[in-house]
């Protein structure tokens, strides 16, 4: 009951942050956005349709991504702490993305872009698992030496190229939904919803997985084949929101927790539930993002660190009975 | 029949099994005892495919462990480890259904009245008491459906009421399977069983 409460909450406010997203802008609608559905031949027309529905489309998708990459993350590394900017997937897909922008191989927003990014991520995040010393936690530091290398490069490029094409590093460091348009979004969706679909086909396996590679084994799962498959999946997920929007901080870490204090630890529910929060945070967090200091517009990744890094101290204590420390 | 044909196996500093053999009956309970850190764990990781001896052989029912895959394994056998790592505030309920209620094994309500998962069911794993949480654990060991169940101290932390029904249970349910129990103060009950593998069989 609590699931479905929850859930209908969460679309509710996806719903409506959608309609509001629509609606709110620096130029003013003279009428309700309704009145525009299925007409392209004015200026609030195409700043409804150009403009403000590709980016709330997009923040939906990118922010359902980047929930269920976190409650996976969470859910392999069997960490609260994981998620993918701290275990290589974000900066990786950078350096991809900014890459393959700086030597003209491929343009902002096109299918290459996103699938560098995605390979990125991808050899990024198995780098820090061939790194990583001895299994333990220590994925989390070598994760966060791997990202600073990574993030380092891709500054350089950055730094060093004189194609003007490539943004800067404010927009991959801190991620923004500005140049979000419809073709970018129809590029991106495909990977997202490809990462989700193999996110919730491992799903059922992921809560005998949380008891530990010895009693998964016992109990019938491969945990290699869990982790490798669910890498994929994060990859996808990360690399293509990342070589679209930059890294939006915190999302992937906060929604997980937020969703495990209102529905409990069970993974057949929470990854789902993650891709309803991680959607609506997104949209609210950009929402807010472009109207808050209207005309002018607050980068998206600092907003996002700005609530989400205080909001996590608050759940983490909340939420001591739901992670057990063994020390 | 689990068939162990003159494994050894070391850890980096120590020698645990030296040309040990053992064999596991179906139909039958077998008590394995011995004192801590004889490898009576180390063996059950064996058993079940974490570890891989350095030479010899384990079969099940006359298939070697070491060609069968995690989900394959887990048809023949299921194991009860001595203590679980419960990260997530699951309640008993949610972790014993990690075991699918359509895979679970025939005998499962007799489990669950025996090891009273009723009065439990609702509350976190990660809020029981030791002996609570050793029924749970063994529950979701028991109702995995197998031919054969090896148990870790699987009431090491119970107390004599709780620990005569368990046994009653895993008694009951060797007369159609194979069960090993792995305890090391067996005393007060090493005699019900149908067979006793003690300490000296296992070679440091």
């Amino acid at each position: 009951m609590k699931k479905l409460a929850v859930s209908i909450f969460f679309t509710v406010a996806m719903t409506a942050l959608f309609i509001v997203s629509l609606q709110t802008g620096i130029l003013h609608l003279s009428h309700s956005f309704f009145s525009l559905i299925g007409k392209h031949d004015s200026v609030d027309a195409t700043t409804v349709w150009e403009v403000r529905f590709p980016r709330v489309v997009g923040a939906l998708i990118i922010g359902a991504g980047l929930g269920v990459a976190g409650g996976l993350a969470q859910a392999i590394f069997r960490n609260p702490l994981a998620e993918p900017t701290l275990i290589g997937l974000t900066s990786g897909a950078t350096l991809g993305s900014v890459a393959v922008i700086t030597t003209g191989v491929a343009a902002y927003g096109s299918v290459l872009n996103a699938l560098v990014g995605v390979s990125f991520a991808f050899i990024a995040a198995f780098f820090v698992q061939l790194l990583t010393p001895n299994k333990g936690n220590g994925f989390l530091l070598t994760g966060l030496a791997i990202s600073a290398v990574l993030t380092a490069c891709a500054g350089l490029l950055i730094s060093i190229s004189p194609k003007p094409g490539v943004q800067s590093l404010a927009f991959w460091n801190f991620g923004s939904l500005t140049l979000l348009n419809n073709s970018t979004v129809v590029m991106i969706t495909p990977f997202i919803v490809a990462g989700i679909t193999i996110a919730l086909l491992v799903t059922p396996k992921l809560d005998g997985y949380s008891l530990g590679d010895t009693t998964s084994h016992f109990i019938g799962i491969s945990t290699n084949k869990v982790r490798f498959i669910s890498i994929i999946a994060m990859a996808l997920l990360v690399g293509a929101s990342v070589s679209a929007v930059g890294a939006i901080a915190f999302l992937g870490l906060l929604v997980p927790h937020i969703v495990r204090l209102l529905i409990g630890p069970a993974h057949r529910a929470l990854l789902p539930m993650c891709a309803l929060v991680g959607a609506s945070m997104l949209a609210l967090a950009d929402l807010l993002a472009r109207t808050v200091a209207a005309p002018r517009e607050i980068p998206l990744g600092l907003l996002t660190s700005l609530i989400g890094a205080p909001a996590l101290i608050i759940l983490l204590r909340a939420q001591r009975s739901q992670w057990v420390d063994h020390d | 029949m689990i068939e162990i044909k003159s494994i050894s196996f070391s850890r980096p500093t120590q020698r645990i099994f030296d040309n040990f053999s053992a064999t596991i009956s179906p139909n039958c309970a077998t008590l394995l005892t011995g004192a801590n850190g004889c490898g009576k764990s180390t063996l059950l990781n064996l058993i079940g495919g974490v570890l891989t001896p350095d030479s010899g052989s384990i079969t099940i029912n006359g298939i070697a462990v070491s060609t069968l895959t995690a989900r394959e394994q887990s048809k023949v056998r299921s194991i009860a480890p001595q203590r679980r790592i419960f990260d997530l505030a699951f309640t008993v309920n949610q972790l014993l259904s990690i075991i699918h209620v359509a895979r679970r094994a025939i005998h499962h309500s007799e489990v669950f009245d025996a090891l009273e998962i009723a009065e439990i069911a609702e509350l976190k794993v990660t809020e029981l008491s030791l002996g609570q949480q050793q029924r749970a654990s063994l529950a979701l060991a028991l109702i995995q459906e197998a031919s054969f169940y090896l148990l870790d101290e699987p009431f090491s932390a119970q107390d004599s009421l709780h620990q005569e029904r368990a046994l009653e249970l895993i008694l009951a349910l060797a007369k159609e399977r194979g069960i090993l129990v792995v305890a090391h103060n067996s005393d007060s009950f090493a005699a019900r069983f149908g067979r006793v593998f003690p300490i000296r069989t296992v070679v440091r």
